[in-house]
């Protein structure tokens, strides 16, 4: 269980970003994670990739901050995918009806290429 | 302040009282204190022989439960909340894992669980608090809300099936007898 989030931010170019989440996102962290993306939606932005397979739990407010970052990216343009999720976090999206909302990839393309390990 | 220190364990197996099995605790509200809830959670899921899906399940419903009371009860200002958790073997409908919440917000909660809960997901227009309402709808067998003169008392209740508190994990002597006053208590 972690209190704190960390964050690894991966560019391919001016482009293409991925950001790589580590931690529990709750209610205490979620705000956190919300200001790390919020900045990528700039509308030059073609693909950012939110990699969770460092992150074991996530509530409600995780959730609503991807949805937003969804929001963003449609009014923004461009893809928003969240890649690597565990079972405890997909069964949440499963549960809130949402899993079939989000580009979702259990382990994805990484920019670089390389496949990702699973958690 | 780690999580032991805010846990007042009273599981006694020797001891015949009501209390035997609960973990009660107050805590003055704080985003932070979900580590704590989580701590508690995965202390009883273990008693009660939860597998880790479940287990994370019942820590969603808990932690959103929480999550709305500092949220919206308390509009994010801190306040008192009290905390209560046992398995009850003697419940009328078999083995139950249960959570109670008592805060004393001003604002009493008059909203219907089961309309926020029932509403479509709606991606272009989530509400406040109801996608965490859709989600402890979703895995607790029962929740229960009663608005009182000084706050609100909320609780949560898992059913446990016989492999999950028969299994070698559980703790039998947790079982405590809970009784409650019916009277004005919402339930979806």
């Amino acid at each position: 269980m972690q209190t704190q989030l960390k964050f690894e931010r991966q560019e391919r170019d001016e482009n293409h970003i991925q950001l790589k989440v580590i931690g529990d996102v709750t209610i205490h962290t979620s705000p956190r994670m919300r200001e790390e993306l919020k900045p990528f939606f700039t509308g030059s932005m073609q693909e950012i990739r939110v990699v969770l397979d460092g992150v074991d739990f996530m509530d409600s407010s995780g959730i609503a901050t991807l949805v937003e970052g969804l929001q963003w990216s449609r009014l923004t343009g461009g893809r928003f995918i969240l890649s690597g999720l565990r079972d405890n976090v997909r069964d949440v999206f499963a549960l809130a009806k949402l899993d079939t909302v989000f580009e979702i990839e259990q382990f994805g393309q990484g920019l670089s290429g390389n496949e990702e390990s699973p958690a | 302040m780690t999580a032991d220190n805010c846990v007042q364990d009273v599981s006694f197996p020797e001891c015949k009282s009501a209390d035997v099995g609960k973990l009660s605790l107050q805590l003055n509200c704080n985003s932070d204190c979900v580590y704590i809830l989580r701590a508690i959670v995965a202390v009883m899921a273990a008693r009660a022989g939860l597998d880790k899906m479940r287990s994370n399940r019942v820590s969603i419903a808990v932690d959103e439960l929480f999550a709305n009371i500092l949220a919206h009860a308390y509009g994010g200002k801190a306040g008192r909340v009290e905390f209560e958790t046992c398995i009850d073997h003697s419940a009328q409908n078999g083995c139950e894992l249960s959570f109670s919440f008592r805060d004393y917000a001003a604002l009493g909660w008059l909203g219907s669980i089961e309309e926020a809960a029932a509403c479509v997901t709606d991606v272009d227009d989530l509400c406040p608090g109801g996608l965490g309402l859709k989600l402890i709808y979703s895995v607790s067998d029962r929740c229960e809300h009663e608005v009182l003169s000084d706050g609100n008392r909320w609780r949560l209740i898992f059913h446990l099936n016989d492999e999950e508190h028969d299994s070698e994990g559980s703790d039998e002597h947790a079982c405590a007898a809970y009784s409650h006053d019916e009277q004005g208590k919402g339930e979806f």
